[in-house]
C-alpha cells in the first residue's frame, strides 16, 4: 500500500497546480475584460504614431506595386476622372432632389439638407478583418456612438459603432450587421422612385435587396442614401449597381453593387456630429 | 525564458501593428493575413519543451494582442488561444512519442484545425452577442483569410525549419569535431 502513495501525492500535487494556474488565467482574463476601454485606449493613444508610420508607407508601397502593373497616365486619368464623377454624381443628385421638391414628402426631406451638419475630421488608423475601420477621434472629441462617417467625396462609409476616450471604431456599409435604407438614382427623373436596401455582405462587399420585383433597375445606377434610413442623411453616396438579379418567383430583386468607399481614400474622414432623424 | 518572452512581447506589439496598418492596403477582398496567430502557433508548433508554461505564456500575449486591435472585447482571444494553445501542445507532444522531427503535413493539418477552431470561437462570442453568423465561417472572406494567412504562415514555417536545420547540422559537427579532436 505505501508504495502507492507518492504517485497520489504526485497527482495531487498537479491537481493543486493546475487549480492555482486556472484561477491565475481566469483573473487575468476577467481583469482584462474590465479594463476593457482603458487597455484598449492605451494601446491606440500610445501607438498612433508608429501606426500614422505604418499607414502612410503601406499606402505608398501598395501604390508603388500598383504603378508596376499599371500605367501611370492612365492611373492619374482615372483618379481624375473617378474624382469629375463623384462631383457630377453628387450634382445630379442634388438636382434630382431639387426636381422632386414641388411634392409634399420632398418638402419634408428638405428639413434634412437645409439643415448643415457639422462634422469632425478624422484619420483612419487601423483596419480589423470584421469590416471594422478605427479612427483617431473619440469621445473627447464629442464622438458618440451610431454618427455617420462620410469622406470629403460625400462617400458613406459607416457608422460609429463603438467609442473610446481617444479614438473610436466604426462600422463600414459593408459589415455584415450594416443596412442602409438607399434611393436608386433614375436616368429619368419622371421615373418614380426606386427604394431599396444595402446590406453588408463582409470583404468590403454589400448587395442591394429589397428592391421591388416590377421596379426597373439596371448596371450603373447610383445608389444614394434614402429619406427613409434612420441613421444617415439623406443623399450621401453609397455605390452603382454593377449586376442585377432577377427572379420572377421572388417578391423583391437584389443586385449586385460597386461600393464607393475605398480604404486607399480614408485618409480624411468626417464624422457627422449633430444629425439626428425626428 | 523571461527575456524570450520580453522580446516576443514586443515582437507581437510590432507585428499587431503591421497587421493592422502597413497591410490593410495589401487586403485581399478585405481580408488580411493573421499574422499575429501565425506567431502564435509557430512558437507553439516549434517549441521543443515538453511544460505547458511557455504556451501559456505565449496564447496570454497572441490574444492580448489580438483583442487590442480588435472590434472584440477583451479576453475573448486570450480564452480561446489559451484552448488552442494547450490542444496544439497536447497534439505535438502525442505525435512527438512517434516521430522526432514535425513534417509539413502536420504543419498544414494543425494549423488548419487550429485556424478553424480560433474562427469558430471568435463566431461563438458574437452568437452571445446576438449577432449569429456562424456560417460565415464557411464563406468567401473566412476562406481567402485562411489561405492569406496559411501563405505567410507555410513561408515562416519552411524558414524556421531550415533555420533549425542548419542549427543542428552545424551542432552536430560540431559535436563530431569535438570527437575526433
Amino acid at each position: 500500500m505505501e508504495f502507492f502513495v507518492p504517485k497520489i501525492d504526485n497527482r495531487k500535487k498537479r491537481i493543486q497546480k493546475i487549480a492555482v494556474i486556472s484561477v491565475i488565467l481566469c483573473g487575468i482574463v476577467l481583469a482584462a475584460a474590465f479594463l476593457n476601454s482603458q487597455i484598449k485606449n492605451f494601446f491606440y493613444v500610445s501607438s498612433q504614431p508608429i501606426r500614422n508610420y505604418f499607414l502612410s508607407a503601406g499606402l505608398s508601397a501598395s501604390n508603388q506595386i500598383g504603378f508596376l502593373f499599371n500605367f501611370s497616365k492612365i492611373r492619374g486619368e482615372n483618379e481624375e476622372l473617378k474624382e469629375k464623377n463623384y462631383e457630377l454624381l453628387t450634382k445630379i443628385s442634388l438636382l434630382l432632389e431639387n426636381r422632386e421638391e414641388s411634392s409634399a414628402m420632398s418638402e419634408v426631406f428638405s428639413v434634412c439638407r437645409e439643415k448643415k451638419f457639422t462634422v469632425v475630421l478624422a484619420k483612419m488608423s487601423g483596419y480589423d478583418n470584421q469590416d471594422m475601420i478605427s479612427i483617431d477621434r473619440g469621445t473627447e472629441d464629442g464622438i458618440e456612438e451610431g454618427m455617420p462617417v462620410i469622406n470629403q467625396h460625400n462617400i458613406l462609409f459607416g457608422k460609429i459603432y463603438k467609442v473610446y476616450k481617444n479614438f473610436a471604431q466604426v462600422m463600414l456599409i459593408s459589415n455584415k450587421n450594416s443596412v442602409v435604407n438607399v434611393q436608386i438614382q433614375q436616368q429619368n427623373s419622371e421615373d418614380p422612385v426606386v427604394n431599396g436596401s444595402v446590406k453588408g455582405e463582409g470583404d468590403l462587399s454589400a448587395i442591394l435587396d429589397i428592391v421591388p420585383i416590377d421596379s426597373l433597375i439596371s448596371s450603373g445606377q447610383t445608389l444614394t442614401v434614402s429619406a427613409l434610413d434612420q441613421t444617415f442623411p439623406k443623399d450621401i453616396l453609397i455605390g452603382e449597381i454593377s449586376e442585377v438579379f432577377k427572379n420572377d418567383q421572388k417578391p423583391f430583386q437584389q443586385a449586385k453593387i460597386n461600393l464607393f468607399f475605398d480604404l486607399k481614400k480614408a485618409e480624411n474622414l468626417f464624422v457627422i456630429t449633430n444629425y439626428k432623424k425626428n | 525564458m523571461w527575456v524570450k518572452i520580453f522580446i516576443s512581447a514586443i515582437l507581437l506589439y510590432f507585428i499587431a501593428l503591421l497587421q493592422n496598418s502597413f497591410f490593410v492596403y495589401f487586403n485581399i477582398f478585405g481580408a488580411v493575413p493573421n499574422f499575429i496567430f501565425i506567431f502564435f502557433f509557430l512558437i507553439v508548433f516549434l517549441n521543443q519543451k515538453e511544460n505547458y508554461y511557455e504556451t501559456i505564456f505565449y496564447s496570454l500575449l497572441a490574444g492580448f494582442f489580438l483583442d487590442v486591435f480588435s472590434s472584440f472585447r477583451m479576453g475573448v482571444s486570450i480564452v480561446a488561444l489559451l484552448i488552442i494553445g494547450i490542444l496544439i501542445k497536447k497534439i505535438i507532444l502525442m505525435l512527438k512519442k512517434n516521430e522526432r522531427e514535425y513534417p509539413f503535413i502536420y504543419f498544414i493539418a494543425i494549423f488548419t484545425a487550429s485556424f478553424l477552431a480560433y474562427c469558430v470561437s471568435l463566431e461563438i462570442y458574437l452568437c452571445i452577442l446576438s449577432q449569429c453568423q456562424i456560417l460565415s465561417i464557411f464563406s468567401a472572406s473566412f476562406l481567402t483569410e485562411f489561405f492569406y494567412t496559411l501563405f505567410f504562415a507555410t513561408l515562416v514555417f519552411l524558414i524556421c525549419k531550415n533555420v533549425l536545420k542548419n542549427k543542428k547540422n552545424s551542432l552536430q559537427t560540431g559535436l563530431l569535431k569535438n570527437v575526433f579532436q
